[in-house]
């Protein structure tokens, strides 16, 4: 188990460095650019605030474009979220299937190792790999805030950052489980299920009719806005994350374990 | 003798298609023993399911006496396999995938692997991307011997090598066997079998022909009979009386005969196909 751990870690790590450093680098040159955009935020973040539920939509009737918190929330929130959820995607989908689409199940799996055990070390993986991938953005992210020498709510950023966590490890043991199914390579499947994702928190937030059912999407309970702005977490959502969490990878393993393996 | 393998009416379908239907054989502790048949016959298909790889529908499969579905990892730890399409990750060099092939098993192989490479002049710090197929082959059988198993299992392991290394590779198994090894062949080169096999088992269409050793089944009293009868070149294959034979052919006008003894491939190529093998003469 610890060398296909290990064997996935070494796969993955030149990914995982450009990843993170897009989507961190992006958001830590964004935050930097805050200071020379202050002033004209001021003029513009009222006009920003009431335009209705596009307003709603991104979370600036709830704060202020002008403050970091409220900047953060909105900028560095969608690089972040949109971002951390795709490379999240990418790295699950392929996890499984991969085997068969390069033809190394067969060498894989004539080792002697069971098939569950397998799946664990590469779910562990995409955990690993997630995990290092945020705690590098936000490091990336601090290192700006401090250079900027502006302050952050503690306790709300992290809170933030947690959901984030929560919200692609979601999506990961989603496209964990299509990965398990799959006998090819679907990246476009698992980035197209992430989009879906999004637009549909977005919709949820714009349409009343589905205010309701918003907590479908994992975007809802790692929402920038909703985090920074009133701290609340949405136990429901959240809930229903970890139950989708579980139950994935719980697929996962079963499908997998029980497969006929393509060569 | 004990027996290593203890295959029992093996079936295994991929929904409509047929894989293999009643296979049962056994392979006798110390024998190199042949698996021959034509693509598609089912040759892979009752490896893989003996690995573990896919899951059979009935019959059962034991292995150093063990029943592979419940104790798949301990018979894999014994076992080394080399499949056809010997593939490995691309990114990765020769000796990471060799340590990698012996971390799983828990195992110091680094003396045997390095000998192994000496042996089958693998470059162990070569990209896999980099390798041709004879040298992924090469380091399939690296990964399939540095833990000395004591049952081998190679699917057509001599595709792609040159004569050079397909004898090595011989010299290698022959030498693992005489230590106590077993080794199954799943090959298409009836030499292979003839040079190295003891016993073989012939596969057609998902089904078992027939399992005896390769002296019985390539005894066989038939000829191949190529005469010139009235300017026309007939060549047939006989299985009978020779007598009666004789006794045919002085009936006839004929200009030039020559009756000779079936080649392996002659012999094979009856089990493999309908051909036109005779009971009795029937020109």
């Amino acid at each position: 188990m610890v060398t296909i751990y290990k064997h996935e870690i070494k796969e993955y790590r030149k990914s995982l460095l450009i990843w993170a450093l897009c989507v961190g680098g992006m958001g830590a040159m964004c935050i930097l650019l805050f200071s020379g955009m202050q002033e004209s935020m001021e003029n513009m973040a009222e006009n920003f605030a009431s335009m209705g539920a596009f307003s709603d939509a991104f979370g600036m009737s709830q704060l202020s474009i002008a403050t970091l918190k409220g900047f953060y929330a909105t900028e560095i929130g969608t690089i972040h979220a949109l971002g951390g959820a795709m490379f999240a995607a990418v790295v699950s989908a392929n996890m499984l299937s991969k085997e068969e689409d390069g033809h190394t199940s067969e060498f894989l799996f004539s080792l002697p190792i069971a098939r569950g055990k397998a799946v664990m070390a590469k779910w562990l993986a995409i955990m690993s790999q997630i995990i290092l991938f945020n705690v590098l953005c936000v490091c990336l992210y601090l290192l700006a805030i401090l250079g900027l020498g502006e302050e952050m709510p503690v306790n709300e950023f992290v809170l933030y950052h947690f959901m984030q966590l929560l919200m692609q490890l979601e999506l990961a043991g989603l496209c964990f489980a299509l990965s398990a199914f799959q006998r090819k390579n679907k990246p476009g499947l698992a980035l197209g299920l992430v989009l879906f994702l999004y637009a549909y928190d977005l919709m949820a937030r714009i349409l009343p009719d589905l205010s309701d059912y918003k907590f479908f999407s994992p975007f809802s309970y790692a929402n920038a806005a909703d985090l920074l702005g009133t701290g609340d977490i949405y136990v429901s959502a959240v809930v229903l994350g970890i139950i989708v969490l579980a139950g994935s990878v719980c697929a996962a393993h079963l499908v997998y374990r029980k497969k006929d393996l393509a060569v | 003798m004990r027996n290593v393998i203890e295959i029992d009416s093996l079936t295994k379908n991929y929904g409509k298609h047929r894989g293999v239907s009643e296979v049962s054989f056994q392979v006798e502790e110390g024998d190199i023993f042949g698996f021959l048949g034509p693509n598609g016959a089912g040759k892979s298909t009752t490896i893989r399911s003996m690995l573990g790889l896919i899951q059979f529908q009935a019959g059962s499969i034991h292995i150093l006496g063990k029943d592979i579905q419940k104790n798949r990892e301990d018979i894999l730890s014994e076992i080394g396999y080399m499949p056809s399409e010997t593939m490995f990750y691309p990114g990765m060099k020769v000796k990471d995938v060799i340590r990698m092939a012996a971390d799983v098993r828990k195992r110091d192989c680094r003396r045997e692997a390095e000998k192994l490479c000496e042996r089958l002049k693998v470059d162990m710090d070569k990209k896999i991307s980099d390798l041709s197929l004879g040298n992924r082959k090469k380091v399939g059988i690296v990964c399939a011997m540095q833990h000395r198993p004591k049952l081998f299992v190679f699917d057509e392991p001599t595709s792609g090598l040159d004569p050079l290394m397909q004898s090595e590779f011989f010299n290698l198994i022959r030498e693992y066997v005489k230590e106590g090894a077993t080794c199954m062949l799943s090959t298409h080169v009836l030499s292979e079998i003839k040079n190295y096999c003891k016993n073989t088992a012939i596969m057609k269409e998902g089904r078992l022909l027939c399992v005896d050793s390769v002296a019985n089944i390539t005894k066989t009293n038939a000829k191949r009979v190529k005469l010139l009868r009235d300017g026309r070149h007939e060549n047939y294959i006989f299985e009978g009386n020779l007598n009666e034979l004789m006794q045919t052919l002085a009936g006839y006008d004929i200009q030039d005969i020559l009756i000779e003894e079936l080649s392996l491939d002659e012999i094979f190529m009856h089990f493999y196909a309908e051909t036109e093998v005779c009971d009795g003469y029937n020109l």
